[in-house]
């Protein structure tokens, strides 16, 4: 939380960097990247030996005191964003802004740890804004007039967001008199005047959702997706539209203990838009006709899974969803960067264009299938474990009418998934695909590593899930 | 070894040791077939010796556990019975010897000792499952013997007849057995008999189903249909054993086993039994009648004899129940004798056609005294076996009250006799045609079993109390029945009703044949032809009456049904999810044109929905 000095770092030091680059790079264009990527993968050492001393591996990680919550966030933010940052300092080496797209990415980085480590709602606010701003400028950054449109669609549609998250602050200060999750927590708990404070947060949760890119608010994900230059939808659909939405509604269900007290019906309600999420977005994906929209309508999917999780709310749900949050970071930074080497190699991005990759591009096909088979729930893979938690916890929560159909869908996910690596990869080359070679390695390694951080994320289970249960779940219980 | 395992390994064993005999050995198959079958006939009688003077032989092993033990035993009842089937299965190997038209010897005399070895496992067990087990193997040598008998596709269908209708009827057996020891606890025979089951509720629908198995076996109407053809389609030695003798003996064993054993029947299921008796005597003696063919006509013969037998145990008393067992061991000698001087017939002149056939009493006169031994016989003539069998039955059927069905019995006697006048009258007696007149008496490797048939003919007709007192009495006794001893022959009322008949049916044949012109052949025309029979026999002879048929005609019809409903079910698992689905994606795709406007609307419309959704529950309202 925000009292955790220790935290902080995670913020400041890349926004320091940030300030840094322009000057330090004013001769050599180069060193942003290398600037950029040592800031973050520093964090990333420094995050991932927080969580994973010998120590805490001995105490089963009962002895971490921060949120489990917070810390499992800012490890998956600086994971994607330096799988991001290096794949980009060698996909766009000849760009000339180079200098101001690793500015934004460390800013946005900064902007997210804020998010995950603040203890209130109008701070929470404050870095949702300035992550999106960051974004706008992201999605734009390579001048297309598609990454415009996106970025315009991005903003035009989630300034309602904005919007009703003020608004909701605005009621909340009027009847709760606080911001503080601690102590909206304390006061919904008791259940005093419950029913006023609950319309404010479901407000402010209506704005997250929006964010979030929620049936029926998605329609500007696959738009901005499509637009923006190919390492940026990376880290946009992996990171932060879950950070800037995902997040805060996981935060709040978490807050409204939606599983104890019941009489609210906002947990049908975020049930409901998930489910409605998980429906459309799989159907939607079936059709789709260029890769990275079909990621994008997959990506809507599997947000519905973590909103209906987060919307049954006991903590087994809340587990999933967390898990689920960076499992779908996990996965979707491995597609989104293969939909970037494959638009660089082969030229295009529409499917109909694209076959029979698999044998010139073998790396680029089995981390996309090892991406495909856990964003589908495939056993052993991590993806797996984190769908068999929500849905089990959503049997046991007595919607089993949900669980068959979150259980159904994810068979409709599957099958398009798998149909989509069969146009792409398998089969007969088509003349477009004929010369196309395999990328370079450097592009390669962000991508293989987040494959094999898949797989041990499925294999080692047992550890993420003490994790999930030391730091999060049992401490859900006031 | 247990010496109750003599009969079952033996031949099984040298069945198999045959097929590895090469094809250009002479009379070795034979030879060898022969004296396995003479051991499993010494071996039977030791049995039977140990049973009635000593104590009864038994054999257990552990099988598969849960009660399913491979258990033998042999009783009384049961080492009787498996002494007919090894005499049977011996008389078969030796008419078998210079047989020719028996088809591959290998496989006859494999064939042969399979069914030997299956028969007496089927008959000795005392487990249900182990009954289940032989009873259903005897299926593989039915399908060999019928489709190898012959060269050509013809007998093929027939085997596979045959076949599916006896398995079709095994697979009730095995529900009724499942059944009747889910409810009884155990599969022990002895076990289920030590408290016999009444028939209420699902206990009447394993006995029926058990029923089903065993009629079936027996060769009882409605499912003999197989059983003409066959006799068209395969050759003596197979019909003269399988459906003639070892049908019925199983058959009608594990009737009276279930019957009176295992279940205490009631009234009403007593008047199911003896209809289908009186039902079987009647229908198969009428299409006897009509029948131009040797083979085809004994066949409904032995059909109808079946039903005697049914009717017997039906009775449910000690006098029908041993009439039943003793028509049973009687008409099996009768009938199988009379398919072997069919074959003889047959193989001297080839031909089976009575139009073609006549005057061959000088030519082969032990054939034909054997023929008209076994013929009067079967018919019931005093004082030979049949008469006293049909004699008892009658007796338990009227002691139980049920005239009618002796009236129906008797009717099918004068039947039974006109049929074998008319077949013993045109084959043996009238003029012989021009091409027969070279014939010779058959070879004596076929006399020989004829005429033991024949004698035993005799000797269990004026020696009646032999089979009765030796075999019979101390069967049922095993059966929990105590049946009085036979009272010997006295010219009782039955005697009088028997003489009846016989002068029915001799005045009946003289009227056929002066109404034909004296064509013996032709002597039951005027019953065939009579106005409302010939429609019936007309429908009858184009299988409208035969269920497998009927069935297998409307097979591709109901295939068709089957195959929509799967298609319909296909339809909606698989095509209709997906074309919803298709539909679907395609509209989210015409959906999302990236225009802004449209996304606003669905995005504010959204919000409105939220918002009064969260104040209506949020209870700000």
């Amino acid at each position: 939380m925000i009292n955790d000095a220790g935290l902080l770092a995670y913020q400041l030091i890349p926004l320091f960097t940030a300030v840094l680059i322009p000057f330090a790079a004013r001769r050599k264009p180069g060193f942003s990247a290398i600037l950029a990527n040592a800031a973050l993968l520093a964090g990333l050492i420094n995050i991932g030996y927080a969580l994973l001393k010998p120590a805490n591996l001995a105490a089963s990680f009962a002895n971490i005191k921060e949120d489990g919550f917070s810390l499992l966030m800012i490890f998956t933010i600086y994971l994607v964003a330096l799988c991001v940052t290096f794949f980009s300092a060698w996909f766009m080496e000849d760009r000339p802004n180079r200098a101001a797209y690793y500015c934004l990415i460390l800013t946005s980085v900064s902007a997210m740890c804020g998010i995950v480590t603040t203890g209130d709602f109008f701070t929470l606010y404050i870095f949702v804004e300035a992550l999106a701003i960051t974004s706008f400028a992201l999605i734009a950054s390579d001048d297309s007039a598609a990454g415009l449109e996106g970025a315009l669609k991005y903003f035009l549609l989630t300034c309602p967001a904005s919007l009703f998250i003020l608004f909701g602050i605005a009621f909340l200060m009027l009847t709760a008199g606080t911001f503080s999750f601690e102590n909206i927590k304390v006061l919904i708990a008791s259940g005093v005047p419950a029913g006023a404070v609950v319309f404010a947060v479901s407000l402010i949760l209506l704005g997250f959702l929006i964010k979030s890119g929620v049936v029926p608010f998605h329609a500007w994900t696959p738009d901005a997706c499509q637009g923006a230059p190919a390492p940026v939808s990376a880290y946009l659909a992996a990171i932060v539209t879950k950070i800037s939405g995902v997040y805060a509604v996981i935060r709040i269900a978490i807050m409204l203990r939606l599983f104890e007290i019941k009489s609210y019906h906002t947990s049908e309600l975020l049930m409901f838009l998930g489910m409605l999420s998980i429906i459309v977005g799989a159907l939607a994906a079936l059709k789709a006709k260029e890769f990275k929209r079909m990621l994008a309508f997959s990506s809507i999917s599997q947000t519905g899974y973590i909103v209906l999780a987060a919307g049954i709310g006991t903590p087994l749900a809340i587990l999933g969803a967390v898990f689920h949050l960076v499992n779908h970071a996990v996965f979707n930074t491995v597609l989104f960067l293969n939909s970037a080497s494959l638009e660089k190699a082969a030229g295009a991005g529409e499917m109909r264009r694209l076959a029979g990759l698999e044998h010139a591009m073998p790396w680029t096909s089995w981390t996309s299938l090892i991406a495909f088979l856990s964003m589908a729930g495939i056993p052993p893979l991590a993806g797996f474990w984190s769908k068999l938690i929500i849905i089990l916890a959503l049997w046991d929560g007595g919607a089993e009418v949900y669980a068959v159909l979150a259980l159904l869908f994810s068979a409709v996910t599957l099958a398009g998934l798998l149909a989509t690596q069969k146009k792409i990869f398998f089969g007969k080359a088509t003349e477009a695909c004929a010369n196309v070679r395999e990328a370079r390695p450097a592009l390669l390694a962000p991508v293989v590593a987040m494959s094999v951080l898949i797989i041990a994320l499925g294999v080692f289970f047992p550890y993420i899930y003490s994790y999930l249960i030391e730091t999060i779940a049992a401490r859900l219980i006031l | 070894m247990n010496p109750i395992l003599i009969p079952i390994v033996l031949p099984l064993a040298t069945a198999f040791l045959i097929l590895l005999i090469s094809e250009h050995t002479r009379y070795m198959k034979e030879t060898l077939a022969i004296a396995v079958s003479a051991v499993c006939l010494l071996g039977a009688f030791l049995l039977l010796a140990s049973a009635l003077f000593s104590r009864q032989p038994e054999f257990g092993a552990q099988w598969v556990g849960y009660g399913m033990n491979f258990a033998l035993k042999a009783d009384r009842l049961s080492s009787f019975i498996l002494l007919a089937v090894s005499l049977f299965t011996f008389l078969t190997a030796v008419y078998s010897f210079s047989f020719e038209e028996k088809g591959g010897a290998k496989w006859f005399y494999f064939n042969l000792l399979f069914t030997q070895a299956f028969a007496a496992g089927a008959v000795l067990s005392d487990n249900l499952l182990a009954l289940l087990f032989f009873w259903e193997g005897l299926l593989l040598s039915l399908y060999l013997f019928i489709a190898l008998s012959k060269p050509g596709q013809a007998s093929k269908k027939t085997a596979m007849k045959a076949f599916l209708i006896n398995a079709a009827a095994g697979l009730c057996l095995l529900l009724g057995v499942t059944i009747t020891t889910y409810i009884a606890g155990s599969m022990s025979m002895s076990g289920i008999s030590a408290n016999k089951l009444t028939l209420d509720g699902w206990a009447a629908f394993g006995y029926i189903l058990m029923l089903i198995g065993a009629v079936t076996k027996s060769g009882a109407l409605p499912f003999h249909t197989w059983l003409p053809d066959a006799a068209a389609d395969s050759n003596a030695p197979f019909l003269a054993y399988v459906p003639a003798a070892l049908d019925k003996l199983l058959g009608i064993y594990f009737l009276a086993r279930i019957s009176v054993h295992l279940f205490a029947l009631n009234g009403a299921m007593q008047l199911v039994l003896m209809t289908l008796g009186a039902l079987t005597i009647l229908i198969a003696v009428m299409m006897a009648l009509a029948q131009t063919d040797y083979k085809r006509l004994l066949s409904y013969l032995a059909v109808s004899q079946a039903g005697y037998m049914i009717l017997g145990i039906g009775a449910l008393n000690p006098a029908g129940a041993a009439g039943g067992l003793f028509h049973m061991l009687n008409s099996a000698v009768c009938i199988s004798c009379l398919f072997m001087t069919a074959g003889a017939v047959e193989r001297r002149t080839g031909a089976g056609d009575l139009s073609k056939l006549g005057g061959l009493f000088k030519a082969m006169p032990v054939t034909a005294v054997c023929f008209i031994v076994a013929a009067a016989a079967i018919s019931g003539i005093a004082p030979l076996n049949g008469f006293f069998s049909k004699e008892m039955i009658y007796e338990g059927v009227l002691s139980a009250g049920f005239t009618p069905f002796v009236i129906a019995a008797e009717l099918g006697s004068a039947l039974t006799l006109a049929a074998l006048l008319k077949l013993g009258h045109s084959v043996f007696f009238g003029k012989r045609p021009e091409e027969l007149h070279g014939t010779a008496e058959a070879p004596f490797s076929m006399l020989f079993p004829m005429l033991i048939l024949a004698a035993l003919c005799v000797i269990f007709g004026f020696g009646a109390r032999l089979p009765v007192e030796f075999f019979l009495v101390p069967g049922l006794r095993d059966l929990n029945l105590a049946p009085e001893t036979l009272g010997g022959f006295y010219p009782n009322p039955l005697f009088w009703a028997s003489i009846v008949v016989i002068l029915t049916a001799v005045v009946n044949h003289m009227f056929g044949c002066a109404a034909s012109q004296g064509k013996a052949c032709r002597a039951c025309d005027h019953i065939s032809h009579a106005p409302v029979l010939k429609e019936i026999y007309a429908l009858a002879e184009a299988k409208f009456f035969d269920p497998y048929e009927q069935f297998m005609k409307r097979l591709p019809a109901l295939a068709g049904i089957i195959y929509k409903a799967d298609r319909f079910f296909d339809y909606l698992a698989d095509d209709l999810p997906s074309f919803a689905a298709n539909a679907f994606s395609k509209t989210s795709q015409r959906f999302h044109t990236g225009s802004y406007p449209l996304y606003l609307a669905l995005t504010i419309a959204g919000f409105i929905i939220y918002i009064f959704f969260a104040a209506h529950y949020g209870g700000v309202k």
